[in-house]
């Protein structure tokens, strides 16, 4: 295993990156402490980590970038946190993000925006989000891999942008427990690294059953998956034609055929697909996530953690506004946006709508892969492919300035960056974004059938 | 305790009214009950925590997991013994359990809903249709029989308790989530109710059936059973009544808003009553507290992890099994052949009343059930369904309840065969009536003093012996004469005895055979006695 970088080394660079990038929201002050006594089953042994600040652990704050937790502690661990805990790491500390996950940018947190480190000399670009200091963190080579969450792209986004490894595993199958929610029917815990071997790893220790979160992939179903598995040397591929690949970057084009090329000559069959429902990925997601956000954000009163108004806790007749007025701009916006769509008028237009079309859009995924889906009941098309290939991004990383801007002339002009990382989110496939060059800014997605994980991380570690 | 910052008082108008006007035929009224039910299950609906029944004397907070406080990152995880019970309340009805339903969030921000919504069946309710049945025979309403329809049975959480303080200084509000996400059960009936005694009639039968099932304590004073009203007349719009914490509100808060809607009505002043409303109860009378402008947009959303409850048919028949016997059809039994009890029996044999320590009703009617098949088979012929009746029901519960004996310690002394033997006793006139009670009590006073301990099965032909208590049946003439003779001598006077002879004042007769029952302690017969009275004293009517 080439990685496992000295934890010295790592805490000697971290304080010049953090004050260069602002990766972190918290800094673990005795990272050592952090290793397992018992010693057993470490899989992971003396790996340096990073967790995303929307995931809870007991020794370190967790404040999801939100002046609403500040100071947040929590009494318990993730179920995910607990399994690296056993398994051996170092963690180093909370990264940064868009509050509660909502931005693709990075910029929407209290701690400020995260700076992108593969432009040290230029402009401050932005690192893409919501899971911006997870993909810093791995970009400098502070960590040996970073956790992060993904609801529409936010592991897959700024992996693209900070040339890294960015996985969404299927929805379901690392444990949420411990996540604090943005959208849970899309919510994912993901993982970004340089090293396709040490993702693996990572997976392999995270990807259990936990009774704890209602919607873990079953054992039952879990073990129908391993017996549906066959493995194969050549893959058959496809190409979604509605991904609307003009609106590509120049650079993206040459680096793509080339890539194709290579796969071409590894003995992979590459075939063009329709996925007509994919049109609707956006308006959909920002149907049912806005709406989920604003009930599980409904919470925040301050009553009984976080941050609470000092004086008063109703303002003209409304409970709690001081308290919640406290949650930044983007975030307002969805909970707006969300509660607009589960007014009686409108919910059975739009929500229940946007529910039913992406039952749709789930069974056309369904019916192009051979695989089986477990969840739907789909038997799989004999006829039918093992992966596609999608961009992860349309655009290559903007100044943190013009970003800024863009967002304020509309809201939705960020929206449009998850075009290509949404659909899968709304099918809860997994997608891992490679980047195409070192050092480059960008990426492709590797995405299988819901719960073939292991096709998609075998098929890439196979071209390293 | 948590504690947030009111910015309203708890001061309210209070308007009396004394008029009582009776219900008017031309008034009509049509009623229907929103009934919410904690059930007690060991765990919350949603969490590990304890369902402490309690919960609202105990230490505040103290019934809290981090998913009833709310923390940031858990999870709901669905208790299953909440569905079990859900179900045979469900079947016990009659309702349509249907096969899938589902959780919705149902939103707005309160001190005591820590999630910011609470999470209840909107779109796919647990079940629907169903119904109790109420009648003149067992619940004592007008009509000879009575249908109530049953809406729909949905499963929620409880919220928490809060505390509302006014000092001078501030206006607090203090928070208890020991309650919240308890599970709830929400009956909705159909507005089937016509008039106050059914509504009395339902609550209590309601009430007794979900302590038959053992699903709930079904307690209005602690408020595992809380009941809201909805209700109009004629074809005005519909009132909700809310904050009724006993039956006596209920009953009060719905002839207060009949009347006051009779009065707008009468009066002309209709148009308050052409929107829906929102009223709770002070004590004394109904105010408003929401109209429809001012009802606010829950925001329903289905539950986006919680799953839905998919329940296979074999599952719905398999608790179909687990429902015992339901209380109209024992109440139905014991009042007809073989056991022939009266309604107040039955009654004590069916509800529970939460009223006795020394035995439940359940245990009490098993032993009464046994007690009787045993004595069944002893005398081998009917017509003697009284014996074990008054004798179990209330001469052996009266001595337990006067010698505070649990039935549990008093059946292992007197199992449903011995009291079988100990009731053919009496039915075969081996002792009398008077004879037994004595003997009856003289056993249970022992075994008390005995601290219970004493297990041995009485021998009851040594005790009669003991005792002297055999009943005569073949009384001397001669001595007979001569212990009436005695009565007639300490008791009466010439003008007792003519106004008695001449038929003036028949009841002294049986004063002085009251008499002789008394002296010869039931021994003998009072037939016996009556005979020789009239003889001695040659009465000819």
């Amino acid at each position: 295993m080439p990685l496992k970088r000295s934890l010295r080394e790592s805490v000697e660079r971290l304080s010049s990156l953090q004050s260069k990038y602002n990766i972190f929201t918290s800094i673990n002050p005795s990272p050592y402490k952090t290793k397992n006594k018992e010693g057993k089953n470490e899989t992971l042994t003396n790996y340096v980590v990073s967790i995303k600040d929307n995931i809870v652990t007991k020794d370190l704050p967790t404040t999801c970038g939100s002046r609403i937790l500040e100071n947040f502690r929590s009494p318990f661990d993730a179920t995910v946190v607990k399994l690296l805990k056993q398994a051996g790491v170092h963690i180093l500390g909370k990264t940064n993000l868009d509050e509660f996950g909502m931005g693709s940018g990075g910029i929407h947190s209290i701690k400020g925006p995260v700076i992108n480190p593969l432009y040290p000399q230029e402009d401050k670009k932005i690192m893409g989000g919501s899971s911006s200091g997870a993909a810093a963190s791995v970009a400098c080579d502070l960590v040996d891999f970073a956790l992060g969450t993904d609801t529409g792209g936010s592991v897959r986004l700024p992996a693209c942008y900070g040339s890294v490894l960015g996985f969404k595993p299927s929805y379901g199958r690392l444990s949420r427990f411990g996540v604090i929610a943005y959208s849970q029917s899309l919510d994912t815990v993901g993982i970004l690294s340089k090293e396709i071997k040490v993702l693996q790893k990572v997976f392999n220790t995270l990807d259990k059953y936990d009774k704890k979160d209602p919607t873990s992939l079953s054992v039952e179903l879990r073990e129908l998956i391993e017996k549906n598995k066959k493995t194969k040397n050549h893959l058959k591929i496809g190409i979604v034609e509605e991904f609307n690949h003009e609106s590509l970057p120049k650079e993206f084009h040459e680096l793509y055929f080339a890539f194709l090329k290579k796969l071409a000559n590894l003995g992979h069959k590459i075939y063009p697909v329709s996925i007509p429902s994919v049109k609707n990925s956006l308006p959909i997601y920002y149907t049912l996530s806005p709406a989920e956000a604003a009930s599980n954000l409904s919470r925040y009163d301050g009553i009984r953690y976080g941050y609470r108004d000092s004086e008063i806790d109703i303002k003209d007749g409304i409970l709690f506004a001081p308290t919640r007025s406290e949650f930044g701009i983007e975030v307002k916006n969805r909970i707006i946006l969300g509660n607009y769509n589960l007014c009686s008028d409108a919910f059975k237009n739009n929500f229940i709508k946007a529910e039913r079309l992406r039952v749709d859009l789930v069974d056309e995924f369904d019916s192009i892969f051979e695989f089986p889906n477990v969840l739907t009941n789909f038997q799989g098309n004999p006829e039918g492919l093992d992966i596609l290939l999608v961009p992860t991004s349309s655009k290559l990383p903007e100044s943190i300035k013009e970003f800024g801007e863009e967002e304020t002339k509309s809201p939705t002009n960020s929206y449009i960056n998850d075009v290509f990382t949404v659909p899968m989110s709304l099918a809860g496939l997994p997608s891992l974004s490679i980047p195409l060059k070192e050092k480059t800014p960008i990426a492709l997605q590797i995405v299988g059938q819901y719960g073939d994980d292991s096709t998609v991380l075998d098929f890439v570690e196979s071209l390293s | 305790m948590l504690r947030f910052a009111r910015c309203y008082s708890l001061a309210r108008t209070k308007v009396t009214r004394n008029k009582s006007t009776p219900f008017r035929p031309e008034y009509a009224l049509k009623c229907g009950l929103e009934i919410h039910t904690q059930l007690s299950t060991r765990n919350k609906l949603f969490s590990q925590s304890t369902n402490s029944t309690t919960s609202l004397v105990d230490a505040p907070n103290q019934h809290t997991s981090f998913y009833d406080i709310a923390l940031p990152g858990t999870q709901p995880v669905l208790n299953m013994e909440a569905i079990l019970f859900a179900m045979k309340l469900s079947l016990a009805l009659e309702s349509q359990v249907n096969s899938v339903s589902q959780f919705d969030r149902k939103h707005y921000f309160y001190g005591d809903q820590p999630q910011g919504y609470q999470v209840t069946q909107h779109y796919r309710p647990f079940a629907q249709g169903g119904k109790i049945n109420l009648s003149k025979e067992l619940d004592g309403i007008d009509e000879l029989s009575k249908d109530i329809g049953i809406l729909q049975l949905q499963i929620e959480q409880d919220t928490g308790k809060s505390h509302y303080t006014d000092t001078e200084k501030d206006v607090i509000t203090l928070v208890d989530l020991n309650r919240s996400n308890v599970p709830l059960i929400e009956l909705v009936t159909k507005p089937d109710f016509s008039d106050i005694k059914q509504v009395k009639a339902f609550i209590k039968k309601y009430q007794n059936l979900v302590r038959h099932l053992h699903i709930s304590s079904g307690d209005l004073e602690t408020g595992a059973m809380r009941v809201d009203v909805n209700l109009s007349i004629n074809e005005f719009a519909r009132v909700e009544l809310k904050n009724l914490p006993n039956t006596s509100s209920i009953i009060d808060a719905i002839k207060y808003e009949y009347q006051r809607q009779v009065e707008l009505i009468t009066g002309g002043e209709t148009s308050s009553l052409m929107e829906p409303e929102t009223r709770g109860w002070t004590g004394s009378s109904t105010v408003k507290l929401r109209s429809k402008e001012t009802t606010i947009d829950y925001r329903y959303m289905p539950d986006p992890e919680l799953p839905y409850i998919n329940l296979a048919p074999d599952v719905i028949s398999g608790v179909k099994r687990l429902i015992p016997q339901l209380p109209d059809d024992i109440m139905r039994m014991l009042m007809n052949k073989p056991y022939h009890l009266s309604l107040k029996d039955a009654k004590i044999l069916t509800y529970n009343s939460n009223q006795n320590d020394m035995y439940n009703h359940e245990a009490l009617r098993t032993y009464y059930l046994d007690t009787f098949c045993e004595f069944s088979r002893l005398v081998d012929k009917d017509g003697s369904a009284k014996l074990p009746t008054s004798w179990i029901i209330h001469e052996f519960l009266g001595d337990l309840n006067k010698l505070q004996i649990p039935l549990t310690n008093a059946q292992e002394i007197l199992p449903p065969a011995v009291f079988a033997q100990f009731l053919r006793l009496l039915h075969v006139e081996t002792i009398s009536p008077t004879s037994g009670k004595l003997l009856l009590f003289h056993i249970l006073e022992n075994f008390k003093k005995s601290n219970c301990q004493d297990l041995s099965v009485p021998n009851f032909s040594k005790l009669i012996k003991k005792f002297g208590l055999h009943a005569i049946n073949k009384v001397n003439s001669q001595e007979l004469t001569e212990f009436c003779n005695d009565i007639i001598a300490q008791h009466t006077d010439d003008t007792f005895k003519q106004n008695l002879v001449s038929g003036k004042k028949k009841t002294s007769l049986k004063f002085l055979i009251g008499q002789g029952m008394r002296q010869s302690q039931g021994r003998i017969k009072a037939s016996e006695f009556e005979k020789k009275f009239k003889e001695i004293l040659n009465i000819q009517w």
